[in-house]
């Protein structure tokens, strides 16, 4: 029979796993864990298919699922140490898409990945590779830094929206423009998360932010940008698409492109980024499910979810060198 | 108005509004967000704006542009995003533009942490950016100094035609304290600016400008700021705590710090001990007479920051001749408390 | 009078607005006060904790070292602040979520089950005020009246809170006053 093994002290809580089986399969324990979380145990064992939908959206890679004799494991590009994301935050779900990207195609002892400054500052202690921290904005100067000197090196970012597209939005162009063999991790939840929920380049129109109480007026504020349908307008950008984590599907779909994006990278095409729709349930005032829900019903109608600019759609083009 | 009890951070907004500035241009960085959020929240209501700039870059040139245009305005940051401005810092004191800056200090180098420090001493009055300029530098100790000392620096910034420079720490502006607004300031009732770019209706035009390619006229207006810079030293202000008969030790210390000597201080008389305060509350210009008067008092002089030693060169740099300077810091946001502060004073005063 | 106060719990349970009601009170009762929050890393799903002081003469240092008050309303603020509190303190230990009383034997340790007294009021939420009013019965260190009066106005949007509020006060405060000690910390 398939299995869920749950890490109960990694967990925080979330419920998002309990959420995603579709056999109900999980409920929330009666007592807390080492954390001072109520986290999830089986409470149909029975009824688990192997589906793998609890370890896909767990934010905090909390969920193994062992099916068949063999049991999934951890990416060894992450390290060891806990995600320090509030709970449900979708973070955790793109950190580990990213280095399962890394350890899939054997590239660990020769990336070098970038945090920046925002909630994903301390992703240096997440990855476990080489790793540089940017000042903010700054994220994709220092990978053309690191690229250029070393060719040879996998180089990311792992960028938030402030840090990609507000502060950072020339380095942001020009990286793109100069078509940087770089792959960019761009997470978008339209929110300054680590400050406290100030408004940002992609906060919704009429959502609510600490600067923006009232709501994000567009005749004050403008609209908020849509990153990749900007940088499509260059000709340089090799691979540019939008994905969500909001839910499992979206999540496997996200996993592939994310995994693309480095391929690209490998084959020596130029610039590569991945828009990656996120979740901020602490600064949004929303449970982590509400988060998720409201992603889908909000922000995929504003930044629609497909792939943008593919090499392969250009080939022989002026652009690919 | 009555007494309200207020976050430093946003006592500092209220009084800009108090003094009549209805513009803010700032970008979030901890621990100074509670400063955007309230004037994005208040500004509305006294028909201000706010604009959340795409970075402190942003922010300090749209500062140089309202100020070029006449207006009051001012933004706040920490010490990363106050080093990001400091370009725009320059061409401001350059331009000679009346602006007010916050900086609400954390420790560094670096993106360093969100927790309070002194560490940006150096940068705040020694210059900052490039070019032969100062700041008029305030270092409030409570949250009604820091509303207070707001609204003076307003019309400072005004008076002289230069950036004018609140230097608080994370614990000022996070700390909350009774406030009371003693002056209100009408937009309407502020002097008219001559310089500044608003039309040039009736007149010749006015630019503002700190380019200027002919060595001599550039080093007349060198000397011009360095002259204005000079009249500023009459606006020293300090204060001072026990320091009315001669004193075993003389603690030097600003901001924070100061209000954890106090303390300390507290302590060590019903010991025995006579130790006085002495507290610069303009950082630039430094009180120098004044902690001359007060050195001369003391038998010996402590000198305690939230850094390895910034203000103590400034201190030394007056009085080394005159007595014994030690210095006590912590660093990194680690802050020192009273009891830890009094027993390096008893050290002192024994060995 | 000069009286340093700690309060310390999980993110979410509501310290620093205990913290502000005392410092509020504090200054409607004509005192100096000031509030100083954690505002830390920590901030993010893990504790928090506030430092009120309150004096009839200026304020020095905000924080504090040795605490004549500590309201704890979880057990890693128990062990992260029981030895900093000055002999002859007061420690307020919310038993609901903490499974031990402190170790020291030269202060006056309060147990009160603050969940539990608050969901008899009806509250999920107002544990907090449970151990705010056992702080006051214990020390007697402000009036009732005072912290009844910023409570009406903190909550003035959220009239429906009032008067949970006021009951989970009120019983916190016969708790603490059963336990107050000969010669209060004032």
């Amino acid at each position: 029979m398939p299995k869920p093994i749950i890490e109960k002290d990694r967990c925080k809580g979330c419920e998002l796993c309990i959420s995603a089986c579709p056999e109900k399969v999980l409920a929330l324990s009666q007592e807390i864990n080492a954390k001072g979380y109520f986290f999830p145990v089986i409470v149909q064992p029975d009824a688990c298919t192997g589906c793998r939908y609890c370890l896909i959206m767990c934010p905090d890679t909390a969920i193994q699922v062992e099916n068949k004799g063999k049991t999934t494991a951890r990416s060894v590009a992450l390290t060891q140490k806990p995600f320090s994301y509030c709970p449900g935050c979708t973070h955790g779900v793109i950190h580990r898409l990213v280095a399962e990207a890394i350890e899939g195609l054997g590239v660990q002892d020769r990336t070098v990945g970038i945090a920046p400054v925002g909630c994903s500052v301390l992703a240096y202690e997440f990855f476990a590779c080489d790793m540089q921290q940017a000042s903010h904005g700054r994220a994709m100067a220092v990978a053309t830094g690191i690229k250029r000197g070393r060719p040879d090196l996998t180089v990311f970012t792992y960028q938030g929206d402030g840090d990609l597209a507000s502060i950072g939005m020339a380095e942001t162009v020009h990286a793109a423009n100069r078509g940087e063999k770089i792959t960019v991790i761009f997470v978008n939840n339209a929110i300054y998360g680590m400050t406290g929920g100030q408004m940002a380049p992609t906060t919704l129109p009429g959502q609510v932010a600490s600067t923006c109480p009232t709501g994000r007026d567009v005749k004050l504020a403008g609209y908020p940008i849509r990153v990749v349908e900007l940088l499509k307008e260059l000709k340089t950008p090799a691979y540019l698409t939008r994905v969500s984590v909001h839910d499992p599907k979206a999540i496997l779909a996200a996993k592939k492109s994310i995994r693309k994006a480095f391929e690209y990278q490998l084959k020596g095409t130029c610039f590569s980024l991945v828009e990656v729709l996120s979740t901020c349930p602490t600064n949004w005032g929303q449970t982590p499910k509400e988060a998720c829900d409201w992603l889908k019903d909000n922000m995929i109608p504003y930044y629609p979810i497909r792939e943008f600019k593919i090499p392969e759609a250009e080939e022989g083009d002026a652009h690919v060198q | 108005m009555a007494k309200k009890l207020m976050k430093g951070c946003e006592a500092i907004g209220e009084a800009a509004i108090q003094a009549g500035c209805r513009l803010f241009f700032g970008y979030p960085i901890t621990p100074q967000n509670e400063i955007p959020e309230y004037m994005s929240a208040r500004l509305p209501q006294v028909g201000g704006t706010f604009v959340q700039a795409e970075s402190e870059v942003a922010a300090i040139n749209m500062l140089y542009g309202a100020a070029g245009a006449g207006c009051r305005a001012f933004t706040s940051s920490s010490s990363p995003g106050i080093s990001l401005m400091m370009e725009g810092i320059s061409y401001i004191a350059g331009a000679e533009l009346p602006v007010v800056l916050v900086n609400i200090m954390r420790g560094g180098p670096g993106l360093g942490g969100i927790l309070p420090s002194q560490s940006d001493y150096f940068q705040a009055t020694k210059g900052g950016g490039h070019g032969d300029y100062r700041l008029l530098v305030l270092a409030p100790s409570t949250v009604q100094e820091a509303a207070d000392l707001m609204i003076d620096a307003f019309d400072m910034a005004d008076q002289y035609r230069n950036p004018v420079m609140i230097l608080g720490d994370g614990l000022i502006g996070q700390m909350m304290e009774p406030v009371e607004f003693k002056r209100g300031i009408k937009p309407e009732d502020l002097p008219h600016k001559s310089w500044a770019t608003t039309g040039a209706k009736g007149r010749k035009p006015n630019i503002i400008n700190s380019l200027h390619l002919n060595p001599e006229e550039l080093e007349r207006h060198n000397w011009d700021l360095y002259k204005k810079y000079q009249q500023m030293q009459k606006e020293v202000r300090h204060d001072t705590y026990n320091t009315g008969e001669n004193v075993d030790v003389l603690i030097v210390a600003y901001g924070t710090v100061a209000r954890i000597a106090r303390t300390a201080i507290d302590s060590l008389t019903p010991k025995g001990h006579k130790v006085g305060l002495f507290r610069p509350i303009t950082l630039y210009p430094f009180p120098s007479e004044a902690l001359i008067a007060a050195a001369q008092k003391a038998k010996k002089v402590l000198v305690a920051e939230l850094s390895t030693g910034q203000m103590v060169e400034d201190v030394r740099s007056h009085i080394a001749h005159l007595r014994p300077v030690d210095f006590y810091g912590r660093a990194g946001g680690m802050v020192m408390g009273a009891e830890e502060l009094a027993d390096r004073v008893e050290k002192l005063i024994a060995g | 009078m000069y009286n340093e106060i700690v309060m310390a719990g999980f993110g979410g349970q509501g310290v620093l607005l205990i913290g502000k009601l005392l410092a509020y009170a504090g200054m409607k009762s004509g005192l100096e006060v000031t509030w100083m929050p954690s505002y830390g890393p920590e901030m993010r799903g893990g504790t928090c904790n506030c430092t009120v002081v309150l004096s009839d003469r200026q304020i020095g240092s905000p924080i504090s070292q040795h605490p004549h008050g500590l309201i704890v309303l979880n057990l890693p603020s128990l062990d992260k602040f029981e030895n900093s509190v000055r002999k002859d303190g007061v420690i307020i230990v919310n038993t609901s979520l903490i499974n031990r009383m402190p170790h020291r034997t030269d202060i006056t340790a309060v147990p009160v089950p603050s969940n539990e007294v608050a969901l008899e009021a009806g509250s999920n939420k107002a544990a907090n005020m449970v151990a705010l009013g056992a702080f006051l019965g214990a020390t007697g260190l402000l009036e009732m009246t005072s912290i009844r009066e910023v409570l009406e106005e903190t909550f003035a949007a959220k009239p429906k809170l009032i008067s949970i509020n006021h009951a989970c006060l009120s019983k916190g405060y016969e708790i603490g006053l059963a336990r107050k000690p000969a010669q209060a910390a004032q």
